[in-house]
């Protein structure tokens, strides 16, 4: 049976990371299921530990992703833009809560798939269900790496291993920011920096201008293995 | 060396609001018509205080991690 969904809903989810490689009626079926939102700069989108209502895909335009302290402080976990997704989890939990507060930093558009729909699809479509299960299970398989290191290493073991892993000889392939390497790390960004410059003071790498140049690969093994 | 390399500001997602300009210990940031820029990239430090003072993250401070020679 021929679904017949929004083109423009179709192009847009088209762009989601977690949705490439869908077949055309795969994609349909979420399409036709997906509400267009837009939000100004500034709005509020979700917020957390509300009840999880709806999961969201985003088209246009930048979110951030937030928790808020019992202090009031905040602390960004990631800031995601078009063709990446937020709230696909809680979906699939009895009594699922939003995990964060997703903020507006640029006007956006989203595409809202209520989580009794995206229920029903994974149901309907296995493709649709595998591609869930792909993202779900690469996120599980970081957190965990993550969860192991948090409880075996300080920030200091961490961030020296995730030197030792992602320095790059040659044609260089990425750039960190500070705040990715925190949010990679499970930390704060003000920790990073504090502790680059403990690393550079000890003579362990030098911060040059764009560079974290790596000086002492036997003082960063030692450090990582803290 | 990149000694001219500087902070990129995203305009479109800064909302002019200065805290970077107040906050650069270098003085090397100013506002301008269209928006807040590296007036002195001389001066520039790479310290990345406006990458953490900026409360929309127009700011991207980014590092290469390389080896040393």
């Amino acid at each position: 049976m021929a679904i017949r969904a929004d083109p423009r809903a179709l192009e847009d989810l088209r762009g989601a990371s977690l949705l490439a490689g869908l077949s055309d009626e795969a994609l349909a079926c979420l399409a036709q299921a997906a509400i267009r939102r837009t939000y100004a700069v500034g709005e509020v989108i979700i917020v957390e530990g509300d009840p999880c209502r709806v999961a969201y895909f985003i088209a246009r335009g930048r979110v951030r992703v937030f928790r808020t302290s019992p202090s009031g402080r905040e602390q960004v976990l990631s800031r995601l833009g078009p063709g990446q997704a937020f709230n696909t989890v809680p979906p699939f939990l009895p009594h699922g809560r939003n995990h964060a507060t997703v903020q507006a930093i640029t006007p956006v558009i989203l595409y809202a798939v209520p989580a009794e729909d995206l229920r029903r699809l994974v149901l309907e479509c296995p493709e649709l269900a595998l591609a869930l299960l792909h993202d779900f299970a690469e996120r599980l398989d970081h957190l965990t790496d993550l969860a192991e290191s948090l409880s075996l290493q300080t920030v200091r073991g961490r961030l020296a291993r995730f030197l030792l892993e992602h320095a790059e000889a040659g044609q260089v392939t990425r750039r960190w920011t500070q705040e990715e390497i925190a949010a990679h790390l499970g930390t704060v960004r003000d920790v990073v920096g504090r502790t680059l410059r403990a690393f550079a003071e000890a003579g362990l790498i030098r911060l040059d201008r764009q560079r974290i140049v790596l000086l002492d690969r036997e003082g960063l093994e030692e450090e990582a293995g803290r | 060396m990149n000694e001219w390399v500087v902070p990129e500001i995203d305009l479109e997602i800064c909302t002019r609001c200065g805290a970077c300009v107040e906050e650069c210990p270098a003085r090397a940031v100013e506002m301008g018509p269209d928006g807040p820029f590296i007036a002195r990239p001389e001066d520039c430090t790479y310290c990345a205080q406006c990458d953490a003072i900026c409360p929309q993250g127009a700011i991207t401070v980014a590092f290469e991690i390389v080896w040393g020679a």
